[in-house]
């Protein structure tokens, strides 16, 4: 094929100007910020070295968020990936009514989080429905809903998420469960092997990449939590995470655009790492399996 | 034996999902049924059985609190954002999948990085870029940095590789122009992946809140997500007002949702089966 170099170059000129403009630079932009003092309000800055990560280590609000992050995906992921498996594997055969069950669990995943976030902080109020609930089954809810105590309020944004986040990831598993051959059932099948058994040396097995990219997908999103906490209780009742931080720091107040970049980089490593370690974890599982 | 187990299985199986079908449906369907209530009637659980159904709260988010306008916005920026993909990522993803050089080689690896990019790291210095360059607070923040992306470049460059190139190759022999062998033969063969990725590109922009949010400060300028959650900030929570907007915002996704499910769905799956 002999077409002229300057088609190709036309053709991907725009992936070239949206890298280098809105990907590129501003990655190395923002890690530059992170060494300097700048704000937005504040005419010029100055190279501060590593000050603002070693600020960012003493900072209460910072730690506090970082650690709601981390509790929002421990705390989310494994139910999530645990329900959505489940799920999979209740509308995997086909039965009568299947396709409306699949779509009914999928359609919350494709809903605005801002309407999600909207409905459940309703829901989530004073003397709503999941206070009667809450009634039903014995337990006192928090006096001003659940929303407004701090023993409550992450954990209320934690049960909607995954609320929200298992029809999607159950549409992956499902594709997951198809690409599994039959045969190997019917071999199962044949020898007499159990169906716990068939789902043990079978199915969970077969699933890991799917299992892998799940994770990791979860992971780097659930990281990056912000919109909810924005709308559902600003960062108030001990539930600021990461990007909210970020976000507070950067984009609200002083504009502290130096200090906010530091934080998103910190983030970013947190990412990077857990990616890592999940890929590493699943890869030497391997051979026990 | 075997039909009476059977029939006991299909029995638990409905047992076991109808609750959740339940808890999945529940959030959703109060929500359109709140929109529909009487300002004033309260949204516990009497009101919802009893009260009567209202179009007022509709009329009212037009007249006064200017959904409509949000509503244009998220139109047009979603729409933009659409066609833009539609087109860019398939021009992209045709030069990748048949020019075959280190340029392209290293292109492909910038789509791969992208996105194992988190995308949290580009708030800060997308906000001062849009600042610097005078399009903050413009339409041109909400479109210009979305109009191609690495997923949909991704999900095109795979299907055009799986046509066999024979029919390009002819064109070419009678003459035809590049241009012409992409847009009128390579195009078309590709509907069902640019399908897939428009609906993909238009649910994540309809949908998205954080950079309409942070790249624009003017009332006229909010898309409907941002306008929702700011609705609630200056008023004293007035549920069926905010429950009639966020169904006006569901209603589209809902509809698409009902008539090209195959599609989304085959999006969902394919990213994840590709790696």
């Amino acid at each position: 094929m002999s077409q002229p170099r300057s088609t190709g170059f036309l053709l991907t000129s725009p992936w070239i100007l949206t890298f280098l403009l809105f990907w590129a630079f501003p990655v190395v932009y923002s890690l530059y910020m992170g060494f300097t003092d700048y704000r937005l309000l504040v005419e010029g800055y100055r190279w501060v070295g590593w000050e603002n990560y070693r600020q960012l280590l003493s900072d209460p609000d910072f730690i506090s968020s970082l650690k709601n992050t981390f509790i929002f995906v421990l705390g989310t992921i494994p139910v999530t990936t645990v329900i959505a498996l489940a799920l999979a594997l209740l509308v995997n055969r086909q039965f009568k009514g299947r396709s409306l069950f699949r779509s009914a669990f999928f359609l919350p995943s494709i809903t605005s989080m801002v309407v999600i976030a909207l409905i459940f902080t309703s829901l989530y109020q004073r003397g709503g429905y999941v206070a009667l609930l809450a009634e039903m089954v014995g337990q006192d809810p928090p006096v001003h809903g659940f929303l407004y105590d701090s023993g409550t309020a992450l954990y209320s944004i934690m049960a909607m998420d995954v609320w929200m986040a298992v029809g999607y990831y159950m549409l992956i598993f499902l594709a997951g469960l198809k690409a599994i051959p039959d045969e190997l059932y019917e071999a199962a099948e044949i020898s007499g092997a159990s169906s716990t058994r068939q789902f043990f040396s079978i199915t969970l097995p077969l699933l890991r990449p799917v299992a892998l990219f799940i994770l990791v997908i979860n992971c780097i999103k659930s990281f990056q939590v912000f919109v909810e906490v924005f709308v559902m209780t600003g960062g108030t009742f001990d539930t600021s995470t990461a990007v909210f931080f970020i976000f507070q720091e950067g984009l609200t107040g002083a504009f502290q655009i130096g200090y906010a970049s530091a934080a998103a980089y910190v983030l970013f490593v947190l990412i990077a790492a857990f990616s890592a370690l999940q890929f590493v974890l699943m890869r030497r599982r391997t051979g026990a399996w | 034996m075997v039909g009476r187990k059977t029939v006991a299985l299909g029995a638990g199986r409905y047992l076991t999902l109808f609750p959740i079908l339940l808890v999945m449906v529940f959030p959703l369907l109060w929500m359109f049924r709140v929109a529909f209530l009487e300002t004033g009637a309260g949204i516990d659980w009497q009101a919802i059985v009893s009260s009567s159904w209202t179009l007022n709260n509709f009329r009212d988010l037009f007249a006064n609190a200017n959904i409509g306008r949000a509503l244009f916005n998220s139109v047009l920026v979603g729409g933009m954002v659409t066609v833009g993909n539609i087109l860019f990522c398939f021009m992209v993803a045709y030069a990748l999948a048949r020019y075959r050089s280190l340029a392209n080689r290293l292109m492909f690896m910038s789509v791969v990085l992208v996105l194992m990019i988190p995308v949290h790291i580009v708030i800060i210095p997308l906000y001062l870029i849009c600042l610097k360059a005078g399009i903050y607070d413009s339409y041109w923040a909400l479109i210009l940095p979305w109009l191609v992306n690495p997923i949909g470049i991704f999900l095109v460059k795979q299907y055009i590789e799986s046509i066999p190139p024979s029919m390009e190759e002819a064109a070419r022999m009678d003459g035809a122009g590049e241009f012409r062998i992409l847009f009128r033969i390579v195009m078309p063969l590709c509907k069902p992946a640019l399908a897939v990725l428009a609906i993909q590109v238009f649910f994540t922009n309809w949908n998205s809140f954080l950079f309409p949010y942070i790249l624009t400060s003017s009332d006229s300028l909010r898309t409907l997500p941002v306008a929702l959650a700011l609705y609630q900030g200056h008023q004293a929570i007035d549920w069926q007002h905010l429950m009639a907007g966020s169904a006006v915002a569901v209603l589209p996704v809902l509809v698409i949702f009902l008539f090209m499910q195959r599609q989304i769905v085959s999006g969902i799956t394919a990213g994840a089966m590709k790696q």
